[in-house]
């Protein structure tokens, strides 16, 4: 059993989950609490293997592929399809955020679902199956199946768990996004027959020799598929209904995993295989990412109610993370990457903390709070914390990802670079004023005395089980804000190498014609991947 | 006549099932109130037992790898093919028609008679490369089930389905005979082979190009593609359940497999006749896709939405005749496997839950999901599948065809099938919404407590047994594919001319 284990360490973790859940499926209603337990336990095990067993790997990163798997699956009538799944710079910490943030949203929501409290478990541990295979696969096919499968699980915690208009939501959000990935489907045929093959790097190298307009098209339909997973503006729009009507722990995942295969799918897919194409389009996508942060944080400032909020301040993140890809530059792609991470956590404890609230109010609109901190003093604290780590206060996680971006946007010697990185500075402050603007009306001010308001409703602090939940968030919220290199070194050479392939115009990583796999001369690495780490931590003292 | 004994072996799985469609009608004679059950039960035994022994030696047959010929009967891989195909459909109709004839409360042994003539008759139609087998086999398969349309006789709109089923179904036949009867005056054979050879040799005479077509026609009509689908969703709505599965799998099973036998086989698509052909089924097949799913997105009832989600499904099994390679007629085959556990388990769906006669609405599947959850995740599967969401076997149906569609240079058709079941999608899951999404009302509630528990075991069993072979497609094509549908064809026909 060790030895399979040792073998086939990511088989495992992928599928585990999955058969997990499916055994807890099969639990009756009345058996609810222990199916609950198990699914937790589940969870928590794939967590602590995950930790064990994929942290070995040098904080500085190897240059290949790691505890790979790879074996044909099938070949039938031409085109092969391979059973492909590896641990690389690009993903570990992705997987790890995932195997991390779903037994803590499956804890912080213990009594959140109280119907059918098994199944809905048991779908929390088949989507997290979804998500790690989907950001193991090296084949492209095998990741386009996790893609969509992804969707069947929390189709279902939406709709049956979800709020009033959750049919209404749950099949928007299904159809929305199968709307963008059926025509990639189609692309990623195309090129596949052209390549004979599904393996990322053999379909790159067909790509380059295609005519530049069919690499442009191809481009464009996977990057719709992507940027409706992101979101990115204008294809937001199911974002903030699926979030409003879905149970607090899909939100948490929605916002937390999910979107981050969109930015994923970009760095991963789209950039390597259409370095031109990519190219090409950098300026109209960093521009509606723009868009996104501006936009974002304008509407998220009028909402009323503070789950929608939350929703809209995650397209305001989002869209700092794709303007840190659009930049090309390892500055900025790393900072996205730690973006990804850092809105991962932020605003899943975000969307945790106002389900804590909801559990106790059942109400979310921001006038029927005020003077919360009275009340819930040890709750308060923590989001407070959580809301300067999103608003991106130095020493905190948000702050690090977001000052690389915009850095890295900057210096990108793009003509746009100084103009838009300017402009997405106007974002972060946005973001603050939003973000605290709600703190302050939630809780500080009076305390709101209407008897049927929420702040009466709320008789209760934090429980041991939810500050149980909290720490481990907090914590790492201060450990990417203090060291945030522990989280993004391991990707500084694969980002690199990415880049070196494409002809970005950034002054530091001049093309050379070098093959995307071959590892890079160490000055070169050195010059170009030391900076984004020197100048964090520089700012940071 | 002396026959052989590897001639009897050709012919003895169509023997057993038309002996016990003989036998069975002499059975239910007996009227006899004390000995109606076990009549009834022997009758049923007798028709499932003379599929089981044609499915056992099909398999058998296939396992040896033997080619059998009886005169024009041929019962190469592609026959067997089509033994198992129809024969596992018409067990699982049958073991459904139990249910679903007890809820209904209409027995009568007739109706499984007819069912095994209608399977013998689609065994010959797909069997056979000479016209005028084909055509014994189109109208014994034909017969039985406009019969079978209009079963339930008491039920008004079950009568005039029938009547439709019947009328359009015979114009058809005579096209088909029509076009038959043309190309055999000008070529003189009515061997498919042969017409095929005189093709090439006459080059393209525009009478050829009419036989041609009104053979086509005939096909098409079957597979129900536009425009010769208006039959499709009263003739569906008219007959018990079972009986609508098993017309929507194996009738459009068999009539691809011999359309494939007809023109990739015969006529080929590469010929100057050929290649017209090609184009009008481009073109059939994309408006096939519009118009059954745009129509079947506005239906109130389950079974007028799944006969137009049938209709739809004829227009992807269609591009794969447009791709024209042998990876597609493969992809297409193992599409029709994929297809009969779909729709056998989605019309199964609704006899295993009791809902006959008129209670087909969408409103009358509220809240059911909950109350036997097992079969509400077969469900689930199978309309996932229909969708063509991965890692169901559907998914790859569609993706072995759009893959080959993709690679013959037909990007525009792959874009509108991807849209297509992108559009199917949403009435798919109108099916999922109602079942576990909704709450039934307080009178269906009310209702329900009423009602004595429904007991089908027989039905759901079917339906499991359909999401298992869906989940098999999803993730051992390597077995189905490799094993079962290229095998078919590589060594029954050879499919390019």
């Amino acid at each position: 059993m060790t030895e399979w284990m040792s073998n086939h360490l990511l088989t495992f973790l992928v599928f585990a989950p999955a058969i997990w859940g499916l055994l807890i499926l099969c639990f009756p209603e009345k058996q609810a609490p222990l199916a609950r337990l198990l699914a937790i336990f589940g969870a928590a095990g794939i967590f602590f293997i995950s930790a064990a067993r994929l942290l070995t790997i040098p904080p500085e990163g190897p240059m290949n592929l790691v505890f790979a798997e790879h074996v044909p699956w099938f070949s039938v009538v031409g085109l092969p399809v391979d059973y492909s799944l590896s641990i690389d710079g690009l993903n570990l910490w992705l997987v790890m955020l995932t195997t991390f943030l779903t037994p803590l949203t499956m804890l912080g929501t213990w009594r959140s679902v109280t119907q059918r409290a098994g199944s809905f478990m048991a779908l929390v541990l088949i989507l997290e199956s979804g998500m790690l295979g989907a950001f193991m696969a090296q084949d492209l096919l095998f990741f386009y199946l996790f893609w969509e499968a992804m969707l069947v699980p929390m189709y279902f915690m939406i709709g049956v768990w979800g709020g009033d208009e959750r049919k209404y939501a749950a099949n928007k959000f299904f159809l929305y996004t199968l709307s963008g990935s059926l025509l990639w489907l189609v692309a990623l045929l195309y090129l596949a027959t052209k390549a004979g093959t599904f393996a990322p790097g053999i379909m790159a190298a067909t790509a380059l020799g295609l005519p530049f307009s069919i690499q442009c098209t191809l481009f464009l339909a996977f990057a719709l598929a992507f940027a409706i997973k992101v979101p990115l503006f204008p294809l937001h729009t199911w974002l903030p209904d699926a979030h409003v009507q879905a149970p607090t722990a899909g939100s948490v995942i929605l916002a937390g995993v999910l979107l981050k295969l969109g930015s994923y799918g970009f760095l991963r897919f789209a950039l390597p295989m259409f370095p031109d194409a990519f190219l090409h389009y950098a300026k109209p996508i960093a521009m509606l990412s723009v868009i996104a942060i501006i936009y974002g944080a304008l509407v998220a400032m009028v909402q009323r109610d503070v789950k929608k909020l939350v929703a809209y301040s995650s397209v305001s993140h989002m869209g700092f993370v794709m303007l840190g890809l659009a930049s090309m530059t390892v500055i900025g792609t790393q900072g996205a990457m730690l973006q990804m991470l850092s809105h991962g956590i932020s605003t899943g404890a975000l969307f945790l903390m106002v389900g804590m609230l909801y559990d106790r109010a059942h109400t979310r609109m921001i006038a029927d709070f005020g003077g919360v901190a009275s009340k819930m003093p040890v709750f308060t604290t923590f989001f407070f914390i959580v809301t300067l780590s999103s608003i991106g206060l130095p020493l905190t996680n948000g702050f690090v990802g977001e000052f690389l971006i915009l850095n890295g946007t900057y210096v990108s010697g793009f003509p746009w670079g100084r103009a838009f990185a300017t402009v997405a500075t106007l974002g972060v402050l946005l973001g603050a004023v939003y973000m605290l603007w709600m703190v302050k009306k939630v809780f500080w001010g009076p305390e709101n005395m209407d008897e049927d308001s929420g702040t009466q409703h709320l008789h209760s602090d934090l429980s041991v089980r939810e500050i149980a939940v909290m720490v481990p968030i907090v914590l790492l919220i201060f450990w990417m804000g203090l060291h945030p290199r522990s989280f993004i070194a391991i990707s500084e050479k694969p980002v690199a190498n990415l880049l070196r392939a494409s002809k970005a115009p950034d002054p530091r990583m001049k093309v050379q014609p070098m093959l995307q796999h071959e590892p890079a001369p160490k000055s070169e690495l050195a010059s170009g991947a030391a900076t984004p780490s020197a100048t964090g931590e520089e700012v940071l003292k | 006549m002396n026959l052989t004994a590897q001639n009897w072996a050709a012919l003895m799985p169509l023997l057993v099932p038309a002996a016990a469609a003989c036998l069975i009608p002499i059975a239910s004679l007996d009227k006899d109130q004390d000995t109606v059950k076990p009549v009834r039960a022997a009758m049923f035994g007798m028709a499932l037992l003379a599929l089981a022994v044609s499915f056992f030696y099909f398999t058998k047959l296939w396992a040896t790898g033997q080619n059998l010929f009886f005169s024009y009967l041929k019962m190469d891989r592609l026959g067997q093919f089509t033994g198992i195909f129809v024969t596992v459909a018409a067990m699982m109709a049958l073991l459904q028609l139990w249910d679903h004839l007890h809820h209904e409360g209409w027995m009568k042994g007739e109706t499984l008679s007819l069912l095994l003539f209608s399977a013998v008759g689609m065994m010959l139609f797909a069997s056979t490369t000479n016209l005028l087998m084909m055509f014994l086999g189109l109208e014994l398969l034909s017969l039985p089930l406009y019969v079978l349309t209009a079963t339930v006789r008491f039920r008004q709109e079950s009568v005039e389905g029938g009547m439709k089923y019947f009328i359009t179904g015979a114009v058809a036949s005579s096209c088909f005979l029509m076009g038959a009867v043309l190309l055999y005056g000008l070529t003189g054979t009515l061997d498919l082979e042969g017409i095929g050879n005189a093709i090439i040799t006459a080059g393209g005479d525009p009478l050829i190009l009419v036989g041609a077509a009104l053979l086509l026609m005939g096909f098409l009509f079957k597979i129900s593609a536009v425009p010769f689908h208006q039959w499709t969703p009263d003739a569906y709505e008219a007959s018990p359940h079972p009986i609508a599965g098993f017309m929507s799998v194996a009738t459009k099973g068999v009539a691809v497999i011999a359309m494939m036998r007809a023109f990739p086989g015969g006529i080929g698509l590469h010929t100057a006749t050929g290649e017209r052909v090609g184009i009008a089924l481009a073109a059939l097949a994309a408006a096939t896709m519009i118009v059954g799913n745009l129509s079947a997105l506005p239906q109130t009832n389950v079974k007028r939405m799944l006969a137009y989600s049938s209709i739809s499904h004829a227009g992807y099994l269609l591009l794969g005749f447009v791709a024209g390679t042998p990876e597609a007629y493969t992809g297409v085959l193992f599409y029709l496997v994929i297809y009969l556990a779909m729709n056998m388990a989605a019309f199964g769906m609704l006899t295993a839950y009791g809902l006959v006669g008129e209670h087909t609405q969408f409103e009358d599947l509220r809240g059911l999901g909950w109350k036997r959850p097992v079969l509400g995740v077969a469900v689930v599967i199978t309309m996932l599948s229909l969708s063509g969401i991965p890692p169901m076997g559907g998914f790859f149906g569609k993706y072995f065809i759009f893959k080959e569609l993709v690679r013959t240079g037909h990007v525009g058709l792959a874009v509108l099938g991807v849209t297509a079941s992108l559009v199917s999608v949403y009435y798919y899951l109108r099916v999922v919404v109602a079942l576990f999404l909704e709450q039934p009302s307080e009178a269906q509630a009310r209702e329900a407590t009423e009602k004595p528990e429904i007991q089908s075991f027989l039905s759901t069993t079917t339906v499991l047994i359909c999401a298992a072979i869906i989940l098999a497609g999803g993730f051992f094509q390597l077995f189905l594919v490799d094993g079962f549908a290229s095998k078919a064809l590589k060594e029954g026909i050879e499919i390019l001319r």
